[in-house]
């Protein structure tokens, strides 16, 4: 971080036909937990999210390219304090990310009034609504695995016709085992999903995406498929003269030929008074339930041995925020504290084994969070994960601007 | 300047060095012969190391008529024997000699000439051969550390000698265990040409002295010992690796071949000692292999007609569930008639369950199926099989009631009553009547744990555990009195470290308990011993394996015991241990 201070925020070619930018953040947090696994609480202080984020364009932008650096692999390798949070592996604590997160080359051309994009290189592909560490709220939702695709070998089509998008990608199915690796190659192709976004009005932003995922679970490709559907509403217009923004998300994940359902419902909104955000978060979101290894509750057992899971559990969350802009806004800095309060109530979701009762000794949970966002460079918050060519230049370009 | 010869000049000097060669050369034509000499005896002849032998040779003149009064010298060529310098001809034309043989067993020869033979003598070849046996020596083998219960790497060994240290052949050779049991592959035998019999020494049980002792009817009051320590543990003879692809799940073997079932791979049928592909334990070789539908191939039964058919391969879908409340899969059944190329010629699906494990009353020709929430289900499968064998169902029973069912696995006890074990609702006692199944007794008897395996031999069950159930984990061996009603509890075995015992079976002999264990520090095999008292399982070793053992089938093959284990992934494998030193 103090590195990049020292480093020039934006540079620019000649005629600002080529530029470059990078910047960095990172969030330190102290977390605590009121529930665990088998029991107790837990508090753990941590460097999350730590990132380099580099852009660089050419060609009047027609070339682009968009990458981020994640160092969660060494600040959280055995993953941050999040109870009900889950994915690769990872259980009641949130997976640290990929080292690259995203790598990707866009190309983007016009016909007319026809904006056309083609990505490709490891990313997101095109489904679902942005990665939760670009939005509100320190703490990631559990429905990570039902509303995004990510760090994939992907190839993205995209065409932006008027308020009206559409995008298509071709990825592997596997989601990542460790931070380190890379995706299976071998696989690319086997999954694709498609995006359709409408910009009807000035900051209403509606989306609607469909992904036919293959073997997600299991990176040699012998799981389930999951069939995902995910839809969402964005309003981003000023309320009572000041910036506001809400988001409403629908997503539904089947598996095993319909014989795992998974569905979430989540809505946020943020309220900026002047430096000061105030923000909230809802979620209802169900999860798949596994065998954890012994040693480690908060892990489950990786490879797969078969395609059974222990049952599905029911999670709700409120979650509510204050933070505050300590310099000014514009600068190349940015501090952020912040506190995070969340209420977390988890009951099973019909039939199976797992009583959470019984294994978390208890179903309702507080979770209180305290942290300081650290930001520098001019993009550090405005750099939006997942969203390549014509989806990095559809309106609006909505700016929640990572208020933690 | 050098002078080259001419055609004629080489053509001088070779013919000089011809005549050169041919004046000086054994085969010199000298003057003509005026005698022949040639064998007459003792050509030939066998007979002991020092011992004396008559040889005779006769003169005659060119014409063949006997010459007497002629001096015929002997000599000695090799063997280091003995024979007098000379003797005369007599009316016949013949003179003999005593040869006395050498001490060195093997071929020795002598040599008689005479005046005016020329370069001819008569030459004689007695084969020498060891005298009357009086040493037994140690050859190999004493002195090694093997498993007890199994043969020895290399074979005890000695040799009997003559006097002169030469292999007596043929000598019996008398072989004992004088201490610490075992057997040995021969009891006697014959020494060979290097005047060496061998045994081999399958070791007694650990902790005697292991001694055998050789002793030899041609040599009195010698005997040699041979001394071995015998060591107890579970050996890891061999392993196969399979793609890491959900891995190995369950073995079945029999007749010496191995049946791996690799999930979407399929099944893979190992020779492991059957002969058909020259696969052996050490060194199993693939025969042929099958992929069942809808893949997920978890368990698998070679189906023994009473009628001597071998036709069908039974194999277990494991399909997608949800632990406790639903399940998916299939019984898929495989024409083995081909091992090296099985096909698919039928399935069997309970709508709405998955199945998991089997077994066979084979004398019946019913197949009891663990279908998880459906239950157990009996199939008849007699006959050749149709494509949907939703017609062969005999009956069906949910033990613990819709909800409280989750059935793991399906065994016969002593061809009557079906024991299952069910992960939700414990041990139960069932009674197929011919169309219907009854409860017996148990269930609802585990309430702390999830089971899973189980097995019933000698008048008691064991079930395992599995995961977590929030109470307990599923790190124990439950010991069960089956009498005639329902099992009673009547001992546990906690193992400390895991969470689960994925499989358990007792052997043949029904002197060892083995189980799988998987999910923790000390995942892997155990072994206990049942020798004392099968309601109280005794440790004896433990082999750990990091990433825990799915599955364990004990099988007796050749007289060894042995535990062929799936290994999960990474690296899945089957791993076969060798068990037979812990038989008590």
């Amino acid at each position: 971080m103090l590195i990049l201070a020292a480093l020039p925020a934006t540079v620019r070619g000649q005629g600002g036909s080529t530029s470059a930018t990078i910047a960095g953040r990172g969030i330190v947090t102290g977390i605590y937990s009121s529930g665990e696994p088998l029991g107790g609480d837990a508090f753990q202080v941590r460097l999350v999210q730590p990132m380099l984020m580099a852009h660089a364009t050419a060609y009047n932008r027609a070339l682009r390219v968009t990458s981020t650096i994640n160092f969660e692999a060494w600040t959280i390798p055995d993953g941050e304090l999040t109870i009900g949070g889950w994915g690769e592996g990872f259980v009641d604590r949130r997976h640290p990310h990929t080292v690259i997160h995203e790598l990707m080359v866009s190309g983007v051309g016009h016909l007319g009034s026809t904006e056309l994009s083609l990505s490709g290189g490891k990313g997101f592909a095109a489904f679902g609504s942005d990665d939760p560490s670009d939005r509100l709220t320190l703490r990631y939702p559990v429905n990570h695995h039902w509303s995004q695709i990510l760090e994939r070998a992907v190839l993205t089509g995209g065409i932006l016709v008027g308020p009206v998008m559409a995008e298509v990608s071709l990825f592997n199915g596997d989601e990542p085992e460790y931070p380190q690796q890379s995706p299976n190659v071998d696989r690319f192709g086997d999954s694709w999903s498609a995006r359709l976004t409408a910009f009807p009005v000035q900051g209403l932003q509606l989306e609607a995406s469909y992904a036919a995922v293959h073997s997600p679970e299991h990176r040699a490709g012998s799981g389930t498929d999951q069939t995902k559907w995910h839809a969402s509403a964005q309003w981003t217009r000023p309320l009572g003269g000041h910036p506001f923004y809400a988001l409403a998300e629908w997503a539904e994940t089947t598996e095993g030929d319909g014989l795992f359902r998974f569905d979430s419902f989540l809505a946020e909104m943020s309220w900026d008074l002047g430096p000061t955000r105030l923000y909230y978060q809802f979620e209802s979101t169900k999860r798949p339930e596994e065998e954890r290894i012994f040693a480690q509750p908060t892990r489950s057992v990786r490879p797969h041995l078969e395609d059974a899971i222990l049952g599905t559990t029911q999670w709700t969350l409120n979650t509510v925020g204050i933070g505050r802009d300590l310099l000014a806004d514009g600068g190349v800095a940015r501090l952020r504290p912040f506190v995070e309060v969340s209420y977390v109530s988890v009951s099973a979701a019909g039939p199976g084994v797992f009583d959470p009762a019984l294994w978390y000794d208890g179903t309702r949970f507080w979770g209180v969070s305290l942290g300081l966002t650290v930001g520098l460079g001019r993009t550090a918050f405005t750099h939006k994960m997942g969203r390549y060519g014509v989806s990095a230049d559809a309106p609006p370009r909505v700016s929640t601007s990572h208020q933690h | 300047m050098m002078r080259i010869p001419t055609h004629s000049s080489v053509s001088w000097a070779a013919a000089t060095l011809l005549l050169v060669a041919g004046c000086g050369g054994p085969d010199s034509a000298g003057p003509p012969p005026t005698r022949v000499i040639s064998v007459s005896a003792g050509d030939g002849q066998t007979a002991p190391v020092t011992t004396a032998v008559q040889l005779t040779a006769r003169v005659t003149d060119p014409a063949g008529s006997p010459e007497a009064g002629v001096s015929v010298s002997w000599s000695v060529v090799s063997g280091g024997g003995s024979i007098p310098a000379s003797s005369a001809t007599d009316a016949d034309g013949k003179a003999s000699a005593t040869l006395t043989l050498g001490q060195i067993a093997g071929s020795q020869r002598a040599r008689a000439t005479a005046d005016g033979v020329g370069n001819t003598p008569a030459d004689f070849t007695v084969t020498a051969v060891a005298g009357p046996a009086t040493q037994l020596k140690k050859s190999t083998g004493d002195g090694q550390t093997g498993w007890a219960g199994s043969p020895l790497p290399l074979a005890y060994a000695v040799t009997v000698q003559d006097e002169f240290n030469n292999p007596v052949v043929g000598a019996t050779v008398d072989w004992a265990v004088a201490s610490g049991g075992g057997t040995l592959s021969v009891s006697s035998s014959l020494t060979g040409t290097s005047g060496a019999a061998s045994t081999v020494h399958t070791l007694g049980a650990a902790g005697a002295t292991q001694t055998v002792v050789a002793t030899s009817t041609s040599v009195a009051a010698v005997s040699i010992s041979f001394t071995s320590t015998a060591t107890v543990g579970i050996r890891l003879t061999s392993s196969v690796g399979v793609p890491a692809n959900y891995g190995l799940h369950d073995t079945f073997v029999r007749d010496g071949l191995a049946f791996l079932c690799v999930w979407d791979e399929g099944v893979f049928i190992y020779d492991v000692g059957n002969g058909m592909a020259g696969g052996t334990i050490n060194l199993p070789r693939l025969v042929g292999s099958v992929k069942t539908a809808g893949g997920n191939a978890h368990n698998a039964w070679w189906y023994h007609s009473p009628g001597g058919s071998k036709q069908y391969l039974f194999v277990g879908e494991e399909g997608p569930g949800s632990v406790g409340s639903s399940s998916s899969g299939s019984i898929h059944v495989v024409d083995v008639s081909n091992l090296a190329a099985p096909v698919e010629v039928g399935s069997y699906t309970l709508a709405g369950a998955g199945a998991h494990n089997f077994w066979v009353d084979e004398n019946a020709e019913i197949l009891y199926a663990a279908f998880y929430n459906g239950g157990v289900v009996a199939l008849d499968i007699s006959g050749a099989l149709p494509s949907d064998l939703a017609s062969r169902e005999l009956a069906r029973i949910q033990p613990g009631g819709a909800g409280n069912t989750f059935v793991w696995g399906v065994m016969q006890y002593e061809g009557g009553d079906i024991f299952a074990s069910d992960m939700v609702s414990g041990f139960w006692r069932l009674r197929y009547n011919g169309g219907s199944f009854s409860v017996v007794g148990g269930g609802n008897n585990v309430p702390e744990r999830f089971t899973s395996d189980l097995w019933v031999q000698g008048g008691y069950g064991y079930t395992g555990g599995w995961g977590n159930r929030g109470i307990q984990p599923g790190n124990a061996v439950k010991v069960w009195q089956v009498g005639a009603g329902a099992p009673v509890l009547v001992d546990s075995v906690i193992t400390s470290g895991i969470t689960t015992v994925s499989d358990v079976q007792v052997s043949a002999d029904g002197k060892l308990l083995v189980f799988s264990a998987e999910n923790g520090p000390n995942a892997g095999l155990a072994v206990y011993s049942l020798a004392g008292s099968p309601s109280q399982p005794v440790f004896l070793a433990r082999y750990l394996v990091s990433q825990g053992l799915h599955t364990a089938t004990v099988e007796t093959i050749g007289g060894q015991t042995y535990v062929f284990a799936a290994r999960n992934p990474a690296n899945p494998a089957l791993m076969i241990f060798d068990i037979t030193s812990l038989v008590p």
